[in-house]
């Protein structure tokens, strides 16, 4: 499925400064695995080496969070859009 | 850059920047109002000079840390794009510390996490913080740079 990728200002240097673009997945881990064939080193970058999204990083399908949904194994359609961002965050 | 060092690991900057008021007086009360937990926020700027403030909804929803929320985060950005606005500071509360980047807010400037060799996620924007730990709230402005080494910049309200 081609779906859109938006990719936020702070990591599109891991996109060669792409903002926006299509790719084709049929689940966010397929996605990446394809984003990572375009754009090497994009994988490490939002995958630990056990294969989970790093803590701080949110991925949202269309307006919901894929820890809401089945994580790695949600499920894109064609027309949806995949956002990646890091979280903005900090602790007193 | 001429530095005075001040404790703890954070340099004092002599460079003085001038804020209107308002946006200390809309940090303060977004603070107050989302007290227990901390509050989060971003300011844009145009043309360097401070243009919009935008509360951020904490998704942590908690008195000692804030992650904010990312669909909010992500429509600010594209805000900033068609306002032909930048980035110019994110600001959080500190219920009951000081106005000040503890560990934590200085690992959360670099990403991934702590990688302090490298650039942080945004170079050139303020971090503000605003303590409620004493009778009056107390917004400070920070620089946070690879090393990590931390800059507070003296802030004249106007
Ligand atoms: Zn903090």
């Amino acid at each position: 499925m081609t779906v859109t990728v938006k990719m936020a200002a702070v990591i599109q240097k891991l996109t060669d400064n792409q903002k926006e673009f299509t790719a084709d997945g049929n689940d966010i881990y397929n996605l990446i695995l394809n984003i990572e064939n375009r754009y090497p080193g994009f994988q490490s970058q939002i995958l630990t080496e056990s294969e989970e999204v790093h803590q701080f990083l949110n991925i949202y399908v269309n307006d919901e969070d894929i820890r809401f949904l089945a994580g790695l194994q949600t499920i894109i359609n064609a027309g949806d859009t995949v956002s990646f961002l890091p979280a903005l965050a900090g602790g007193q | 850059m001429l530095r005075m060092f001040y404790g703890g690991n954070v340099w004092k900057s002599i460079v003085i920047i001038e804020i209107p008021i308002y946006f200390k007086n809309f940090i303060i009360e977004h603070a107050e109002n989302d007290v227990p937990n901390e509050a989060c926020g971003i300011i844009h700027s145009k043309n360097g000079q401070p243009s919009s403030i935008h509360k951020v909804t904490n998704r942590a929803n908690s008195p000692y840390r804030y992650e904010m929320d990312g669909l909010q985060q992500l429509n600010l950005e594209k805000i900033r794009d068609e306002n032909g606005e930048n980035l110019f500071a994110i600001y959080h509360s500190h219920v009951a510390t000081e106005a000040k980047p503890s560990p934590t807010d200085i690992r959360m400037a670099f990403f991934p996490p702590g990688s302090f060799n490298s650039e942080p996620m945004f170079d050139n924007i303020y971090y503000v913080l605003v303590s409620l730990a004493h009778d009056n709230a107390d917004v400070r402005f920070y620089k946070i740079n690879k090393g990590p080494s931390v800059e507070e910049i003296t802030v004249k309200f106007v």
